[in-house]
């Protein structure tokens, strides 16, 4: 299922315009980024809305292509974690990087300007749990709409790339389906193919099938399975499902009331955890 | 030109006047629109085919022809065929039927999302379609209506500014008497401006304490 | 009857000025409710404030009383110019049209679903991108039946632009009523004017309707639904 993944658009003239775009820049965050030990990296992180603090001091250190799953009860922060590592909001104290470079401030130490956001913030992907295909654009739009608007690519290699995460997630006859015309499984399985298009470098699922039913969770965790397998991305899972976790993840992270509590390979973790209250949890969720 | 306080103290008597006129009319047109409305909605519910059609030309009516024109139609025609009747009764008449269409369609919508259940429920208990329609559906499509429904109050209060056309003493009406009589424009019609807008308030606060009930 | 057909050519006049002014103030209103909608959901405070307070200023009184105003007011105050009757009529009637298609693009914007610009944001997209491919295109559904009988009010409301002078069909009405006395004929050929306007009106948008992006994605996928079903329907009749 994926193995034309491997070999898909990555063609020449696509990583020049690429370099081009970024042409200041490309030298110094190119060298700083080989040097990065870590792909993301949180460091004492908080996060308020209000009075209610979300996440408090959350330090977190991911490896270029690690797999990483946190699990915790609901409200803990997990998804906290992925929308601030995404930018869709900003925390209120700490600082987080994205292979070396602050998502939050500049060299200066001041807030970044959108550009400078969005040339980092391409490095990273998400799927989302209600999939938030754009419904009143074909599967195919769907796909190249950030292609084209984003990365400036001309119509045809967006569509000829298109087709090929398609393939990968096994969808390609429905190229010019509209969402609505999809199963759950599906969309969410188009979300994936959509936020792989642009190739990036880390990958943020979003409680990915918790809006599935049973018999459709599986094929979309096929998908995050072979991806898992065959791309070199890093992988940042928020999930309910714990044997996928156990399969997939190299480490376990769990969370509890906005702090990071315990973590480890799964085996450890699942097999025995070290803090009274995971061993709850997972009793909790093991025997549901 | 300049602002003349003491002509302001001379005209604001009358305008006080076309101020009572206007809540008076105002309050009797939404009286007729909100009973009319709710009968119209029954009748549609409840009828065979020509009710529906008549309700049906009605709501046309007032959506297709603008009210000036019905008031226009109502003032010159009604005499024609031997009714006489002052230009209150008519200026009222006529805006309580536009916003009877418009109410009844309010209505309407509530009705239709009441949920089926309820009316098997008053089956089930063997209440009259008397006694369903009486203390189960209309109090429940009042409820329901009820912010929509000041909203159309509120666009009838603000028509109500055209009744002049027939000469009511409406506060339009009564600050163009002004105007003409003295020939200045500038006191008249800004004081009216402001006044309408002032009797705007107590709407938009009652609509806001509604969306904070609904929200 | 005869003696009111014979002024048609002031019929046909009087219709031509209602129906340029329906349009201008129409359109007028369209680019208006765009720009006082996005204003009114501006990340600025201050602008989301002063954007509330000047809709709700311009709507409270109604057309009537600000066209006076404006007409005969504003040529007074220092520095602004007089306007011709046309001119007042048009800008005072998109005004208040403005005010009120603001809201409903408001509503229009305000109900496409967050998960889409969080999408689009995910995506790299930047805000205005996210605004023009994937945030109006679907608010345009919520927003362009609901601005459609908006516009049809608004051919009503031109009926009062008579009161300043515009000779409008309203006005040509009346000239030819006191000139042959029949009320009855002249009052209902014109209210049938109107009501067949405000009709092609409504026919105009609810094309508009059918083409919209959001729509056509709705009407594929209920087409696909439906024909699941009724094969299996006709799969019954057969056994």
């Amino acid at each position: 299922m994926l193995s034309s993944a491997q070999c898909s658009p990555s063609g020449p003239s696509e990583a020049a315009a690429a370099a081009a775009t970024n042409a200041t820049e490309a030298a110094g965050s190119a060298a700083k980024s080989q040097q990065a030990m870590w792909s993301i990296e949180f460091e004492k992180v908080s996060k308020s809305f209000g009075a209610h603090r979300v996440l408090v001091d959350v330090d977190l250190h991911v490896r270029p292509g690690e797999k990483v799953t946190l699990i915790g009860p609901s409200g803990s922060g997990k998804t906290t974690v992925l929308r601030l590592a995404m930018t869709l909001a900003k925390p209120t104290s700490g600082d987080i990087r994205v292979f070396g470079e602050s998502i939050i401030f500049d060299s200066a130490g001041k807030p970044l300007s959108n550009s400078q956001e969005a040339r980092i913030r391409r490095r990273c992907g998400m799927v989302f749990q209600q999939f938030n295909l754009f419904p009143h654009l074909t599967v195919l739009q769907n796909l190249i709409l950030a292609p084209t608007t984003v990365l400036r690519q001309s119509r045809e290699q967006a569509e000829k790339s298109a087709l090929e995460y398609l393939r990968m997630v096994d969808l390609e006859d429905k190229v010019h389906a509209y969402p609505a015309q999809l199963s759950g499984g599906q969309q969410q399985r188009i979300a994936i193919a959509r936020a792989l298009i642009l190739k990036p470098e880390i990958l943020l699922l979003d409680e990915i099938t918790s809006a599935l039913d049973p018999e459709l969770a599986g094929e979309v965790l096929d998908v995050v399975r072979g991806v898992a397998h065959e791309l070199k991305v890093t992988l940042l899972i928020v999930t309910h499902e714990m044997r996928f976790a156990r399969e997939v993840s190299d480490r376990i992270v769990v969370f509890d009331a906005g702090r990071i509590i315990e973590q480890g390979s799964p085996e450890k973790i699942f097999t025995n955890p070290e803090s009274e209250r995971t061993r709850a949890f997972l009793q909790s969720v093991l025997n549901h | 030109m300049t602002w003349d306080w003491s002509y302001v103290l001379q005209i604001l008597p009358e305008l006080m006047v076309g101020v009572c006129y206007t809540v008076l009319v105002t309050l009797a047109s939404s009286a007729i629109a909100l009973t009319g409305g709710l009968l119209l909605a029954i009748l549609e519910s409840v009828s065979t085919k020509f009710g529906r059609a008549f309700v049906r030309f009605w709501l046309e009516l007032a959506r297709g022809v603008p009210a000036l024109v019905l008031l226009y139609f109502a003032f010159y025609v009604l005499p024609e065929v031997g009714v006489t009747l002052p230009a209150m009764p008519i200026g009222i008449g006529v805006l309580g039927i536009v916003y009877a269409a418009y109410s009844s369609e309010v209505y309407r919508g509530s009705l239709i999302t009441i949920p089926a259940e309820l009316r098997d429920a008053c089956v089930a208990l063997n209440l009259s379609p008397y006694v369903t329609w009486q203390r189960v559906l209309v109090p429940l499509m009042i409820k329901r209506s009820a912010p929509a429904l000041l909203n159309y109050v509120l666009g009838l209060f603000r028509h109500t500014a055209v009744l002049f056309a027939i000469g009511i003493p409406v506060l339009m009406g009564e600050a163009m008497v002004a105007a003409d009589q003295s020939f200045r424009y500038l006191e008249p019609f800004t004081l009216a401006g402001v006044i309408y807008l002032g009797m705007n308030l107590p709407f938009l606060y009652l609509l806001s304490r509604f969306k904070v009930k609904y929200a | 009857m005869k003696a009111v057909l014979e002024y048609w050519p002031a019929f046909a006049q009087g219709l031509w000025v209602t129906v340029w002014i329906a349009a201008c103030i129409i359109l007028g209103a369209a680019l208006g409710a765009i720009i006082l909608g996005a204003l009114r959901l501006s990340e600025t405070l201050a602008i989301r404030v002063a954007s509330m307070l000047f809709i709700e200023a311009i709507r409270a009184p109604s057309g009537l009383v600000l066209l006076f105003w404006v007409f005969y007011v504003l040529p007074l105050l220092p520095g602004m110019p007089r306007l011709s009757p046309l001119t007042a009529a048009i800008l005072v009637l998109a005004l208040d049209g403005a005010v009120y298609g603001a809201e409903i693009v408001r509503a229009g914007i305000e109900s496409v679903h967050r998960g889409q610009s969080d999408a689009c944001h995910a995506l790299g997209l930047t805000k205005l991108q996210s605004f023009t491919s994937v945030v109006l295109p679907q608010a345009l559904s919520q927003i362009v039946p609901a601005f459609g009988s908006l516009a049809r009010g608004m051919i009503k409301w031109t009926s009062i632009v008579s009161f300043i002078g515009v000779q409008d069909v309203l006005y040509v009405a009346n000239f030819v009523r006191g000139q042959t006395y029949e009320t009855v004929t002249v009052f209902c050929l014109l209210a049938a004017v109107y009501w067949i306007l405000t009709v092609l009106c409504g026919i105009a948008f609810s094309t508009l309707e059918r083409v919209l992006p959001l729509n056509r994605a709705l009407r594929a996928s209920r087409a696909s639904i439906q024909a699941g079903p009724e094969l299996n329907a006709s799969a019954g009749v057969a056994s």
